[in-house]
C-alpha cells in the first residue's frame, strides 16, 4: 500500500467513523417507536414515557375540544384497544371523526398525551388508497 | 376509447422490444439498416404514446366515466383545467404520464445527437427502450389506466381532491416528472458509453446539457412542492421531511453533485469513475423514490396505499439496473482510469470533491433516515422513525458546509493555488462573512443557524461579486468597452461558468430563506369580534365570521383587521372551505400577507360559528420570499449556462460598441414598466379605500363579482382596491338602491362583460394565478425578441469579430502585473470550459 492510499483509507476512516458514532447516538436520542394503538394498550406499563408515534383511527364522536384555547380530547382505536388522548394546538385539515392518525407524543397513566404540532393525519394524497378505487 | 387506449399501450410495449432489439442487434453487428429501423420503432412508440395520452385527456374532457380512473379523479363541476391535470393525478395516469415524456424526452435526445454520436445512439435508444418497457409493462399487467367499470358504469365521477385543485399542485408534479424523467436521458449515454467503450470525455458533453435541463425542472419542481404546502396546507413551514419530499430531493442531490464534478473530468481528467456512478445512481434514485412513495414500502403521511406487486416489480427492476450498470463500470474499469491526480488540498478539484462527498452524503443521510422505519423493522423487529429535529439536527451543519464551499470553490486555483492567491482571493469574501456573522449576531440572532447562515451568505455573495468585478474590469480594460458590454462578454466568453456564479446567488437567497426559519415567531388566539392578537409588529382585530357559498363550496371566512402602529394596513380573510360531496375534508385557507423581510401568515385554526368565536392563529415567517425569488434567479442562471453557443456572441463583437449597454437599459425600462403594471396591487394596497357595503346584498355581491380591470388577478370586487373595482362597487351600489334582487344584478354584470368571466365562483384559483403570470409571459417575449435582435446584430458582424480577437490584447494599453495575471487565469481556465 504507498503512502497516499494509507493516508487516503486513514481520513477516510477518521471521518467515517466520527460520522457513524454522531449518527448512532442522534438516532438514538430522535427516533420513536411506532407503534399502533392495540400494540401499546396491551402492556401500557411498558411504554410510560417513551416516544411514540402512535397510529389510529378517531374513534367517532370523541372528539371534544374548547374553541378559546385549542384544548383536544379524543380517544384514537385501533384493534380492539383504545386510549384516551389530549391535545394542545392547531390541528391539521383531515382530523376528523374517523380519520386515520399518527400522534407524536408521550403515553402516561392518564392518557396519550400528544406533543405540540404532533398530530399528523393521512395526508390527502393523489395515489389514495385503491379501496376507494373499487368501489 | 378505453380500448382504444389499451390496445396503444400494449402496442407501445411491443414496439419498445423491437426497438430494443433492433438497435442493440444493430449496433453489435454493425448494420446501419437495423440501426435504423430501430431507431424509426423508437420514434413509433413516441408516436402511440401521445395518442395514448390524448385518449386519456380526451376521456376527462368529455367526462367518459366508464373509464374507472377517469370515474376516480375528476367529475363535471371540476374545471377543465384541473380536469387535465387529473391526467397525472392518480398513480396509473401518472405512470403513463411518465412512459410518455420519457418517448419524448428519448426521441428528442436520439434525433439531436443522431450525428454528432452515430455510434453512441443506438445503444442510447435501446437503454432508453428498456426502461420504457418496464413502465408500459406496469401499465399492461398492472396498473392501466384505461380499466372500465365491468357493470353499470357511475353518472359522475368523485373529483379530484380539492387540496390539490390548487395552481401549484396542478403544475408541481409534471415538473417534478420531467426532471426525473428528464435524468434517463443522461443515464443511457453513460450506459451507451460503458458499452462501446468509447469513455473519452464525449459522452459528457451529450450529457451535460440534458442532466442540467433536467435538474432545472427538478429544482423548480421541488421548489413548487414547497409553496403548494406553504400556501395550501397552512401549517406555516414548507418542507417536513416527508418520504414523498425526501423522494424528490435525493436525485436533486446526485444530480447537482454530477454537474459539478463533471468540470473536473472535463478539466483534468479526473474522477471519471465517479461521474459514470453518479449518473447510474441519479437515475437509480430516481426509480427507487418513485418506487419508495408508490408501492408503501416506506410509512409516509401521504396514504398511498400498500401495493406488493408494484413493489416486488420495482425490486426485480432496480435489482437489473444495478447488477448490469455496475457491472458494466467493473468491466469498463481499465478504461476508467484518471489522467492525472489530486495534487493539493488547496485546490478546485479538492473543493469539488469535497463538494461531491458533502452532496452524497446527504442524499444517503436522507435516503438511510427516510428508510429507517423500514430498516429498524426488518432488523429489530420494532418500527422505529426518526422525525424532523432529526433531519434538521443534521442538515443544518451539511447546509452551511455546502455553502462554505460555494464561497470557497471558485476562489481557488486549479491544481494548487499559491499562498499570495489565497491572500488576494480570499481578503473581501472572509472579511464580509466575518462582519456579517458578528454583525447579526450582535443583533441578537441565534449564532448556530441564522448567524453563520448569514456570514457565509455574505461570503459566497462576496465570492461572486468579486469574480464578476474582476473579470468584466479585466475584460473592460482589455477591449475597450463599457462595463456592461464587458460583463455580457464575460457570459459570451465563459458562460457555464458566469451563469453558475449566477445559480450560486439563488443559492444564497435561498439561504436566506433558511436563515430566516430561526426567526419565526407564532401566536395562537381565541376571539370573539371586537378582540384582538398581538404580534409585534402587527396586530390582528377579529372583526366577523361570515358562513357564505357558491356553486361549489361552503365557506366559513374570518374577517381580520391588521394593524401596524395603531394605522390599518390591510384586511384579511383566512378561511376555511367545505367543498360540496367533501364535507368532512375541509380546506385551509391561508391568508397571506408577502412582504420582503417576511410574511404575514394567517391561518383560521378553529371556530364556533354560533358564538361567532375564531382561533386565529398568527405567524410571522421571516424571509421567506427569498427562497421563491432565489429559486428564480437559479432558473434564469440555468437558462443562461442552457443558451446555445452563439446566442452571446453580440458581446464579443465589437462593432456594437454600447449596443448592449443601451440594450440592457431598454430591457430595463420594459420590465420597470411590468413591474409596475404587477405591482399595482403590491406596493399600495393601503391606496385606496374600500367603502364598507351599505347592505347585506351589496356584502354578498362584492364577494360574489371580481374585479375587471384585467391586472389585478381577478381579485373579488370587494377585496380589489383599483379604480376599476371602486367604479363596480359604484355600479353595484346603484343597482341595489335601485332595488334589483341578487339575480338581476349577477345578470347586469354577465351582460355587461358579455361572459360569466365576472362571476368569482366557477373560475377557480387556478386561473386566477395564470393571470399573474401574464406581465411574465410579456417579459419572457420581451426577452426573446432582444435576443432575437442581438442575434441578429452579431451573425452581421461575424467578420470583424474575427479581426477584434486578434488585436484585443494590443489595444487595452498596458495592463498592470495583477490584472495580466488575473487575464492569464482567466483565459486559462475559459479556453477548455466552453
Amino acid at each position: 500500500m504507498t503512502k497516499k492510499t494509507s493516508r487516503a483509507l486513514l481520513s477516510v476512516l477518521i471521518v467515517g467513523g466520527t460520522l457513524s458514532v454522531l449518527l448512532a447516538r442522534s438516532v438514538r436520542e430522535d427516533s420513536q417507536f411506532f407503534k399502533h394503538v392495540d400494540e401499546v394498550m396491551n402492556t401500557p406499563d411498558a411504554w410510560y414515557g417513551k416516544k411514540l408515534q402512535l397510529h389510529g383511527f378517531v374513534v367517532d364522536q370523541s372528539i371534544s375540544w374548547v374553541p378559546e384555547k385549542l384544548d383536544y380530547r379524543f380517544t384514537v382505536k385501533n384493534g380492539d384497544q383504545t386510549v384516551n388522548a389530549s391535545y394542545t394546538g392547531v390541528v391539521p385539515d383531515g382530523f376528523k371523526d374517523g380519520a386515520e392518525v399518527v400522534l407524536t407524543g408521550k403515553l402516561t397513566p392518564a392518557g396519550f398525551v400528544v406533543a405540540p404540532g404532533g398530530v399528523s393525519a393521512k395526508c390527502p394524497s393523489k395515489y389514495e388508497e385503491q379501496k376507494r378505487a373499487g368501489r | 376509447m378505453a380500448n382504444l387506449g389499451t390496445f396503444l399501450i400494449l402496442a407501445a410495449f411491443v414496439t419498445a422490444s423491437g426497438a430494443f432489439a433492433a438497435c442493440l442487434a444493430g449496433a453489435r453487428t454493425r448494420r446501419p439498416s437495423l440501426v435504423q429501423g430501430g431507431i424509426g420503432l423508437f420514434h413509433v412508440i413516441t408516436a402511440l404514446l401521445l395518442v395514448a395520452s390524448s385518449v386519456i385527456v380526451h376521456a376527462f374532457v368529455i367526462g367518459d366515466y366508464r373509464i374507472k380512473y377517469v370515474q376516480h379523479y375528476s367529475n363535471e363541476e371540476q374545471p377543465l383545467f384541473y380536469k387535465l391535470a387529473s391526467y397525472w393525478g392518480g398513480l396509473d395516469g401518472s405512470l403513463l404520464f411518465w412512459a410518455t415524456l420519457l418517448a419524448v424526452f428519448g426521441s428528442i435526445a436520439v434525433y439531436v445527437n443522431r450525428d454528432r454520436y452515430r455510434t453512441l445512439v443506438p445503444y442510447v435508444a435501446a437503454t432508453i427502450a428498456v426502461v420504457q418497457m418496464f413502465f408500459l409493462f406496469l401499465l399492461v399487467i398492472h396498473r392501466n389506466p384505461f380499466e372500465t367499470f365491468l357493470t353499470t358504469a357511475p353518472a359522475t365521477g368523485e373529483g379530484l381532491n380539492p387540496l390539490l385543485q390548487n395552481f401549484y399542485m396542478a403544475i408541481h408534479p409534471p415538473l417534478l416528472y420531467l426532471g426525473f424523467v428528464g435524468m434517463t436521458i443522461p443515464f443511457a449515454f453513460g450506459i451507451a458509453a460503458l458499452a462501446t467503450g468509447q469513455l473519452d470525455d464525449s459522452w459528457l458533453k451529450a450529457v451535460r446539457r440534458w442532466t442540467m435541463v433536467a435538474w432545472l425542472f427538478l429544482t423548480v419542481g421541488l421548489a413548487l412542492g414547497a409553496l403548494w404546502a406553504y400556501e395550501e396546507l397552512g401549517w406555516g413551514g414548507y418542507w417536513g421531511w416527508d418520504p414523498v419530499e425526501n423522494a424528490g430531493l435525493l436525485p436533486w442531490f446526485t444530480g447537482t453533485a454530477f454537474l459539478h464534478s463533471v468540470m473536473v473530468q472535463e478539466r483534468r481528467g479526473m474522477l471519471k469513475i465517479w461521474n459514470v456512478s453518479l449518473v447510474i445512481t441519479t437515475f437509480f434514485l430516481t426509480i427507487f423514490g418513485t418506487f419508495m412513495t408508490r408501492s408503501g414500502v416506506v410509512q409516509s403521511m401521504h396514504a398511498f396505499g400498500e401495493d406488493r406487486e408494484l413493489a416486488l416489480m420495482f425490486t426485480g427492476f432496480m435489482i437489473l439496473l444495478l447488477t448490469v450498470s455496475f457491472g458494466l463500470v467493473i468491466y469498463r474499469l481499465p478504461l476508467l482510469r484518471s489522467r492525472n491526480e489530486l495534487d493539493s488540498i488547496a485546490s478546485r478539484e479538492a473543493a469539488f470533491l469535497a463538494n461531491n462527498w458533502i452532496l452524497l452524503f446527504s442524499a444517503f443521510l436522507i435516503l438511510f433516515a427516510t428508510m429507517f422505519p423500514t430498516l429498524s423493522e426488518a432488523v429489530t423487529g420494532e418500527r422505529l422513525t426518526v422525525a424532523t429535529p432529526f433531519f434538521n439536527k443534521w442538515m443544518t451543519p451539511v447546509g452551511l458546509a455546502l455553502l462554505f464551499l460555494t464561497g470557497v470553490g471558485p476562489l481557488l486555483a486549479w491544481r494548487k493555488s499559491s499562498l499570495e492567491n489565497l491572500r488576494t482571493q480570499f481578503l473581501w469574501p472572509v472579511l464580509a462573512a466575518l462582519v456579517f456573522t458578528g454583525g447579526t449576531w450582535a443583533l441578537g440572532v441565534p449564532l448556530w443557524g441564522s448567524a453563520i447562515c448569514f456570514g457565509l451568505c455574505a461570503m459566497v455573495a462576496t465570492t461572486v461579486a468579486q469574480e464578476f468585478i474582476r473579470g468584466a474590469s479585466v475584460r473592460q480594460r482589455t477591449t475597450g468597452t463599457d462595463l456592461f458590454t464587458a460583463l455580457v462578454g464575460l457570459f459570451a466568453r465563459s458562460r457555464r461558468r458566469y451563469a453558475g456564479y449566477i445559480v450560486h446567488l439563488g443559492i444564497v437567497l435561498i439561504f436566506l430563506g433558511f436563515a430566516g426559519n430561526g426567526l419565526e415567531r407564532d401566536e395562537q388566539v381565541g376571539m370573539v369580534p371586537g378582540q384582538q392578537l398581538s404580534l409585534p409588529p402587527y396586530t390582528v382585530k377579529f372583526k366577523a365570521l361570515t358562513v357564505t357559498r357558491d356553486a361549489r363550496k361552503q365557506m366559513i371566512t374570518a374577517e381580520l383587521d391588521v394593524l401596524r402602529d395603531g394605522k390599518l394596513l390591510t384586511s384579511m380573510y383566512p378561511a376555511r372551505w367545505y367543498f360540496d360531496g367533501r364535507e368532512n375534508e375541509p380546506t385551509t385557507e391561508v391568508a397571506l400577507r408577502r412582504g420582503f423581510s417576511g410574511d404575514l401568515y394567517l391561518v383560521l385554526a378553529a371556530f364556533d360559528v354560533e358564538k361567532q368565536m375564531a382561533t386565529i392563529e398568527a405567524r410571522i415567517n421571516p424571509l421567506i420570499n427569498w427562497i421563491w425569488f432565489g429559486v428564480g434567479i437559479m432558473v434564469i442562471g440555468t437558462g443562461i449556462a442552457l443558451l446555445p453557443e452563439r446566442a452571446l456572441s453580440f458581446a464579443t463583437a465589437r462593432v456594437p460598441e454600447h449596443a448592449v449597454t443601451t440594450t440592457l437599459l431598454l430591457f430595463l425600462i420594459v420590465s420597470i414598466g411590468s413591474t409596475r403594471l404587477r405591482a399595482q396591487h403590491i406596493v399600495t394596497p393601503e391606496s385606496a379605500i374600500i367603502g364598507a357595503p351599505r347592505s347585506d346584498l351589496e356584502r354578498e355581491i362584492h364577494k360574489e363579482i371580481i374585479c375587471m380591470c384585467g391586472t389585478c388577478g381577478r381579485k373579488l370586487v370587494g377585496e380589489c382596491t383599483c379604480a376599476t373595482a371602486a367604479a363596480m362597487r359604484n355600479e353595484i351600489a346603484a343597482l341595489t338602491a335601485n332595488g334589483k334582487t341578487r339575480a338581476e344584478i349577477i345578470d347586469y354584470f354577465v351582460k355587461k362583460y358579455g361572459s360569466q368571466e365576472v362571476l368569482g365562483a366557477p373560475i377557480d384559483k387556478g386561473f386566477n394565478r395564470l393571470a399573474w403570470l401574464f406581465p411574465y409571459a410579456v417579459g419572457a417575449a420581451g426577452m426573446i425578441l432582444a435576443a432575437a435582435m442581438a442575434f441578429r446584430w452579431s451573425r452581421r458582424r461575424d467578420e470583424d469579430r474575427a479581426e477584434d480577437r486578434g488585436d484585443a490584447g494590443i489595444e487595452g494599453g498596458t495592463p498592470t502585473m495583477a490584472a495580466r495575471d488575473l487575464e492569464a487565469r482567466l483565459d486559462d481556465e475559459l479556453r477548455d470550459l466552453d
